[in-house]
């Protein structure tokens, strides 16, 4: 759990800087408002009512990727992400009330003209997060229309006739890097219990697979594929049937309530499967899992619980490199390289696991990636609502990525996968570089190696 | 120090010329972005925030000069920046005017392995430069704690050192020669407009003059910077002392014996109750007044050997004493200094540290006196404070730890450090070691330097006959 809360973190900010060089924001731009320490003082003096709720510094805020690197960075542990959030939350209960003038204004030019969204855009995004994301019936079913949609080429169709115009640019764009959905058929739900591959050794360990929401639907074999690597490095996966959404992008639009209640639906459903750990393969979901202690500090029964819970999870990588074992792989005589998720090497702390596994591969050569400690800019909403500061960090990311002359793109979750994949369509290097989540790297060269062993 | 100059206000004449040297993205005037211009890392601009009027963020040698000449011909102030990690509020505004942020000129220009030396722009941190060079086995030695996070060209700006500074010396030693922009505007080489020499006794050293000006006589916007190769390994020996005296005495015999530490690093008891509060793994011994790092580097076997012949001459004073030459225990053993800045804030829950009075520097055989003289100041004051420094050359960082909130404490600490800094001056001290004089140190100038301080003036004048760059600062005219 995070020793101090936003509010105590922003107090304890003592401008070192230290969390400037790790920023993809003030990498690309130079503002010092486009940093973490800016950022920390802007919703610091809006939260402590020193300057009033204003346009500019929700426009300054929204800048901010949440990439949490400036946190893995700070000596202090501030907490420069949540306190952007509980500054953003403000300035959104502010608009709502239509009272964005406070006493005490000190700042002279101040703009107290919030734009708000317009009403459409909210409804749709509330639709979102209320029905179809926590609800993974629902969320089937939108997998199921999405791979009707791809695979009867109306996908195709729309895109010749140039539907798609109408969307802006980076709506377009997202679009034909979406990656292909598995027909229904494939997506019955997986396996209650997939013991290990090899019965004659003794278990890993018991552990329990969390499928997340998205992933499910729209990287159903990366899903498949890791359950397989599991149980061929050793470990008997439960997959809970009752699990759900981790919560993420409700907290990240402040709907706490809805928060906690997929918080406490899925401690209930881990807590009976009766497992030593709970695996994600998505960064972004583990660190969602890994901070459900900080969702009750002031529940005493459920923090417990979610302490439990919260102490389990590991990512995928980090529990097959340090307790599984990997059976022999084989490479393909290719070069890679690996764009962390931030979510996984700042929130969760796993650093270079990936890497280490990927190293451990005979016939692949590994080369870093320049620079990997930059957010790639987790393709989402970011891409669309800043679209200017998104694709300029991209085009840095894709930049870096050329230097490495690699043939795979290794990543660790599902916004960086999708958003590689962007950066290399717009760079028209989809032909020589794939993009791949580590998991699907490590099955297929194990894999390639039993096909050899034959 | 009373001398004044007319000043046009910036007006939009001014900003619309910014515009065309910087172009709008990179010309700065909303209240947010002033807020955000309007501090470094010193308590000062902690408490006293000053918004510069405009921000400028420079790409090239050429926009810094366009700039400089529109401040000149406009007399408006101008103050450079790096990454504001300074303490001493020098790259903050006093008296509005522009701020040149000069953090985005950060390109490595050229390594030059064969010559032992690199040319870089003034925005590169320090510890990207040493990433750079590591694949050619070289080093840019200075090393402040602010590595991670501070450009060269405020290294230089304020010659900056770190606890290496005891083997490897301050920035200063590693400036070969620089551009830089004169408050006219005018661009110089210094140190040989076309030379790759590695010495020369050519003329009036004016890079000289420049480290350490503090951004007051001229802008740097490019160095050549002298390398030295990288050692191959580390050792560490910890020991912990009774009494500080002792303590001392070690360090001495360290030094007579011939043995030459790239650090020797203090904490005191405070200091020894926070780590071990950080990091109760560690372990060390608190009944004792003193703890000392030393750290040796080189060739393996010739760290092995140090390591050997510092234990034997430090065993005779310690009360308990770990080593290591392997480099993962090192690093164990490192940590307890590396956190100790950190840490010294859980000395008081609730309360944080404070960069006041953090610099001073005396002369090796006053550290133990000066050491009890701190404690009774802060004593006196009721605060709580741990002290941690660099004993190699006497220079100590005093860590006071305060709760914002408590108005009293905030006033008593600005007391103590007003004391401490006195202290210094008694004990044949300086008030600044590494940090620099900037805005918090000011008062002491004429005290510390006599009639020297008018040759400084002078100089100031000569160079900068408006006092647009940076004033406010050194106590130089206002
Ligand atoms: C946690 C922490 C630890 C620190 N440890 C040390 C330490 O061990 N040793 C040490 O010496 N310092 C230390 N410092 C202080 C500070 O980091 C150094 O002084 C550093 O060199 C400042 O670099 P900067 O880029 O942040 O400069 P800034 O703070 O931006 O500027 C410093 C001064 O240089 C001027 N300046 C900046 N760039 C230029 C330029 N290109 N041309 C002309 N003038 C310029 C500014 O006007 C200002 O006067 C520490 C600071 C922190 C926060
Ligand atoms: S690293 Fe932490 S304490 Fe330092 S400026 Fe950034 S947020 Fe503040
Ligand atoms: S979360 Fe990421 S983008 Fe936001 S301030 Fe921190 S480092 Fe920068």
């Amino acid at each position: 759990m995070k020793v101090l809360t936003p509010e105590q973190s922003m107090m304890t900010c003592v401008r070192c800087g230290a969390c400037r060089n790790v920023c993809p924001t003030l990498n690309i731009t130079g503002r010092e408002a486009d940093g973490p320490r800016g950022r920390v003082l802007m919703a610091r003096s809006m939260l402590t009512g020193e300057i009033p709720v204003n346009q500019e510094i929700k426009d300054q805020l929204d800048r901010c990727l949440l990439c949490s690197a400036c946190v893995d960075a700070c000596p202090m542990d501030v907490q420069i992400p949540d306190i952007v959030m509980l500054a953003k939350e403000q300035i959104a209960a502010a608009t709502e009330a239509g009272t964005y003038h406070q006493p005490g204004v000190k700042l002279n030019t101040t703009h107290n003209d919030i734009k708000k969204t317009p009403a459409p855009l909210r409804s749709v995004r509330d639709f979102m997060f209320e029905k179809v994301l926590s609800d993974q019936k629902n969320l089937n079913q939108v997998g199921n229309l999405l791979w009707f949609y791809q695979k009867s080429g109306l996908q195709s169709l729309t895109r010749s006739l140039g539907i798609l115009k109408f969307f802006p640019e980076q709506m377009r764009q997202m679009e034909r890097i979406m990656p292909e959905i598995l027909p229904p058929s494939k997506r019955k739900p997986h396996m209650e219990f997939t013991p290990r591959a090899n019965r004659k050794k003794e278990p890993k360990g018991r552990v329990a697979f969390f499928q997340g929401c998205i992933m499910d639907v729209m990287f159903r074999r990366t899903n498949d594929n890791s359950i397989k690597l599991l149980s061929k490095t050793g470990f008997d996966v439960v997959t809970p049937k009752d699990q759900g959404c981790c919560g993420a992008l409700h907290h990240h639009s402040g709907k706490k309530d809805k928060t906690i209640e997929l918080a406490k639906a899925n401690i209930k459903a881990f807590e009976k499967a009766g497992v030593d750990y709970i695996i994600t393969n998505a960064g972004g979901c583990g660190a969602a899992l890994v901070e459900y202690v900080d969702l009750f500090r002031d529940d005493p029964a459920w923090l417990e619980r979610a302490k439990v819970f919260s102490s389990k999870i590991r990512d995928i990588s980090e529990i097959v490199h340090e307790k599984g074992e990997l059976p022999e792989t084989s490479g393909k005589g290719e070069r890679v390289t690996y764009q962390p998720s931030c979510h996984l090497q700042y929130v969760m702390k796993v650093k270079d696991a990936p890497v280490k596994l990927v190293k451990t591969i005979p016939n692949t050569e590994y080369m870093e990636l320049p620079d990997k400690k930059y957010c790639c800019g987790s393709a989402g909403i970011y891409n669309i609502l800043q679209p200017d500061l998104a694709n300029k960090i991209l085009d840095q990311k894709m930049e870096k990525v050329k230097q490495t002359d690699s043939a795979v793109l290794i990543t660790s979750n599902p916004g960086c996968y999708l958003q590689m994949k962007l950066g290399l369509h717009r760079e028209g290097m989809e032909a020589e570089i794939e993009t791949k989540h580590v998991v699907d790297y490590l099955v297929e060269s194990i894999e390639r190696a039993e096909k050899q062993g034959h | 120090m009373n001398e004044t100059i007319e000043r046009a206000p910036l007006d939009e004449k001014v900003i619309s010329r910014l515009r065309e040297i910087f172009g709008v993205e990179r010309l700065l005037t909303s209240q947010t972005d002033m807020m955000t211009y309007s501090y470094d890392a010193s308590f000062e601009t902690q408490l006293n925030p000053q918004k510069p009027q405009v921000a400028v963020i420079a790409l090239s040698t050429h926009e810094v000069s366009e700039c400089v000449k529109l401040a000149n011909e406009y007399k408006v102030p101008l103050y450079p920046r790096g990454a504001a990690t300074g303490q001493t509020g020098g790259a903050v505004s006093t008296k509005g005017g522009i701020m040149l942020d000069l953090s985005r000129m950060n390109r490595i220009l050229e390594i030059d392995h064969q010559n032992m030396q690199a040319i870089i722009e003034p925005g590169v941190i320090q510890n990207d430069l040493n990433l750079a060079l590591k694949p050619y086995g070289l080093q840019f030695p200075p090393d402040p704690g602010s590595a991670n996070m501070c450009t060269i060209g405020g290294m230089v700006s304020n010659n900056s050192s770190g606890l290496r500074a005891v083997k490897y010396g301050v920035t200063r030693h590693y400036v070969l020669g620089m551009e830089v922009v004169l408050p006219t505007g005018d661009v110089i080489v210094t140190g040989g407009a076309k030379s790759k020499a590695l010495k020369s006794v050519s003329g009036y050293d004016l890079a000289h003059l420049m480290i350490g000006s503090e951004g007051t006589l001229g802008i740097v916007t490019r160095l050549r910077l002298k390398l030295l190769p990288l050692p191959v390994t580390r050792g560490i020996v910890l020991c912990s002392f009774e009494r500080l005296e002792s303590a001392g005495e070690a360090v001495n015999a360290v030094f007579s014996s011939g043995l030459q530490p790239s650090a020797i690093e203090i904490m005191d008891f405070n200091c020894i109750k926070a780590v071990n509060m950080m990091k109760p793994e560690l372990n060390l011994p608190v009944d004792n007044e003193a703890v000392l790092v030393f750290e040796v580097d080189g060739a393996k076997e010739e760290v092995t050997s140090q390591v050997n012949r510092l234990k034997k001459v430090v065993e005779k004073y310690a009360t308990h004493l770990k080593f290591s030459d392997e480099p993962n225990e090192c690093e164990k053993l490192w940590q307890a200094r590396k956190l100790v800045g950190a840490a010294v804030g859980l000395l008081k829950p609730g309360g944080f540290r404070v960069y006041a009075g953090e610099d001073i520097c005396v002369p090796i055989s006053r550290l133990p006196e000066t050491l009890r003289e701190i404690h009774n100041i802060a004593e006196k004051y009721g605060i709580v404070c741990g002290i941690y420094g660099h004993v190699g050359d006497g220079n100590m960082h005093t860590g006071p730890v305060v709760n914002s909130s408590n108005e009293v404490e905030m006033e008593n600490v600005q007391k103590m450090v007003e004391e401490i800094h006195q202290l210094a001056i008694r004990m044949e001290g300086t008030t600044t070691a590494e940090h620099g004089v900037g805005i918090v140190r000011a008062k002491y100038m004429d005290v510390e330097h006599g009639p020297a301080m008018e040759v400084m003036r002078a100089i100031k004048r000569t160079l900068d006959p408006n006092n647009i760059l940076n004033p406010g600062k050194m106590a130089l005219p206002n």
